[in-house]
């Protein structure tokens, strides 16, 4: 076919045809795009500590990235969420052992009791689980 | 027919160009899910520099929408601001019950002292209950000058004043029309009203009227504070921000206007204070909060006739008397209300159990106060930091006389030289 064949009709059909495939492509992408939408992950609830040798007995450690201590007794491991019970703030450590709300001052025991309201509740008491590969697990869900 | 398949081809292409378009100039989302609230939203897309509003409310805690209400998950910002509560100010009393309350933050028992809301909706500064009786009974409107009406109506079902609601003021009921241009004129100085206009009355009204610090005049503050761009809350609060309601000039009763004063206070001394009017140095050093409480200022819960009924510290709360120290604790319960305000204004004073601090004749702790091993006391400036140390009356060379115990006598022998 040379150039004088290419007729208005077969410019126009050619026109048609690329818009609807262009338009048929979009859509498509559109919804693999809904259809594959990743919505913000959830907050993990199970948290690597890494070996238990990092955890000596007596030790007492502070995990800001859950946040939660991991308290290692001679009864074992076990842990704190240091989300305070009034309203979810996180609660430092204190002089005395103990934690302190920065937010509206709560206080509680080195065991989570409330010592000082306005938090009623004590911290929450978290899940710690040793692995047969020697890691340190805690849960807090 | 393939015309019309084309046409309608070409327009859904623009269109989705067009989304994409619109899709690639939106902000890329900037997540918050706050500890409070469990929800996501983006307010810090666009507010991430914005300052903590104050250390009690980090916003990974609380975020934004909690308190101000709003679209969590809207990028526009005409769609994301929609639905504010109070707009700039959710604090505003007309939604703080919304914004602030709860019971677990400023909507709680009266035992817990966490009833700040109630507190404040019947008190003397929001009611301005004082001020409306006096005039309507000046103008032959009430037959006393006990409270009946308020800039709100307001119930108080637990009275210890005896006074169980207060009805709105509506100046169109009012038959004299002094009192409509009372309304007019002389309304614009409690906390349910908007200021005044110009800098020296910049504040928002409710909470915030008090605890977001936006005075201009003295000393000079940001014009991001004027402009009503200021997000902190603090109790920390100096008394200019007082001074945008107080001490601004007089109301003339004859024309029933506000004459507010001409100069332009400077001197917190010589030019602040109304002339007339005697002050101890304590009263042109320390900051109003420093020695007025929470309950006189915010409220106690009852309705109150007046500020006089409420305003009961006095120089003899801190100083005594000849015959009488002043009223003093030791700190032995660890929850004490004492140090949960002082931990609240953080930083101006560390108490410790076993502290023995002041206290008014009700019981209200002075906690920026101590007293020092010698007797004698300590104050800490709430606002300033600034350490002051007194001493009491009893044992000193004061010839005050038994029956003259109120500040106004204090005033005869030591108001400052002007």
């Amino acid at each position: 076919m040379n150039e004088k064949d290419v007729t208005r009709r077969d410019f126009l059909k050619l026109i048609t045809n690329g818009l609807l495939t262009l338009s048929g492509l979009l859509g498509l992408g559109g919804i693999f795009r809904f259809l594959t939408y990743q919505t913000d992950p959830s907050p993990p609830t199970e948290f690597d500590l890494g070996p238990t040798t990092n955890y000596p007995d007596g030790s007492r450690t502070v995990l800001p990235r859950v946040p939660a201590v991991l308290l290692h007794t001679k009864d074992g491991y076990s842990a704190l969420s240091l989300v305070c019970t009034h309203l979810g703030c996180t609660v430092n450590e204190d002089d005395s052992d103990g934690y302190v709300c920065p937010c509206h001052t709560s206080r509680f025991s080195a065991n989570g009791s409330v010592v000082r309201g306005p938090a009623d509740r004590p911290l929450r008491a978290l899940r710690v689980e040793e692995h047969d590969d020697g890691r340190l697990w805690l849960y807090t869900a | 027919m393939k015309r019309t398949i084309s046409f309608a081809a070409g327009i859904l292409v623009l269109a989705l160009v067009f989304s994409a378009w619109a899709e690639a100039r939106r902000p890329q989302p900037m997540p918050l899910t706050p500890t409070l609230t469990g929800e996501t939203e983006y307010c810090l897309t666009c507010h991430a520099d914005l300052e903590e509003i104050s250390p009690s409310h980090p916003v990974e805690t609380y975020g934004c929408v909690v308190c101000h209400g709003g679209e969590r998950l809207a990028l526009d910002a005409d769609l994301a601001h929609s639905t504010m509560r109070g707009g700039k100010n959710p604090s505003d009393l007309a939604v703080v019950e919304e914004s602030c309350g709860g019971s677990d933050c400023h909507s709680g028992q009266a035992a817990d002292e966490r009833d700040h809301i109630q507190r404040v909706l019947t008190s003397v500064q929001a009611t301005y209950a004082g001020a409306i009786a006096n005039i309507r009974y000046t103008f032959g409107a009430q037959p006393d000058l006990n409270a009946y009406l308020g800039t709100r109506a307001v119930q108080d079902t637990t009275t210890q004043t005896g006074i169980t609601s207060l009805a709105a003021f509506d100046p169109a009921r009012e038959t004299n029309p002094a009192l409509q241009t009372f309304a007019e004129n002389c309304l614009e100085c409690h906390l349910n009203s908007e200021p005044r206009p110009g800098d020296e009355y910049a504040r928002f009204s409710g909470c915030a009227a008090c605890h977001t610090p936006t005075a201009t005049t003295f000393p000079p503050r940001s014009r991001d504070a004027a402009e009503g761009l200021v997000h902190t809350l603090t109790t920390a609060i100096p008394y200019t921000q007082c001074n945008t309601c107080h001490n601004r000039g007089n109301y003339d009763l004859r024309t029933m206007t506000f004459a507010p004063r001409d100069d332009q206070p400077a001197d917190r001394i010589h030019d602040y204070y109304q002339p007339i009017a005697q002050f101890t140095r304590c009263e042109w050093t320390l900051d109003c909060i420093d020695c007025h409480t929470r309950s006189e200022s915010m409220g106690d819960g009852d309705i109150h006739n007046n500020q006089k009924e409420i305003q009961y510290v006095q120089c003899r709360t801190c100083h005594g008397t000849l015959d009488e120290l002043p009223h003093t604790r030791t700190l032995t319960d660890p929850n004490d209300l004492a140090f949960r305000l002082a931990a609240l204004n953080q930083g101006a004073r560390h108490l410790e159990l076993g502290d023995t601090i002041i206290v008014t004749e009700t019981g209200e702790p002075l906690w920026n106060t101590r007293q020092l091993p010698d007797g004698t006391f300590e104050l800490v400036g709430k606002a300033t930091r600034q350490y002051f140390t007194f001493r009491p009356v009893m044992g000193t060379a004061c010839e005050q006389k038994p029956d003259e115990q109120e500040s106004r006598y204090c005033h005869q022998c030591h108001s400052a030289e002007r």
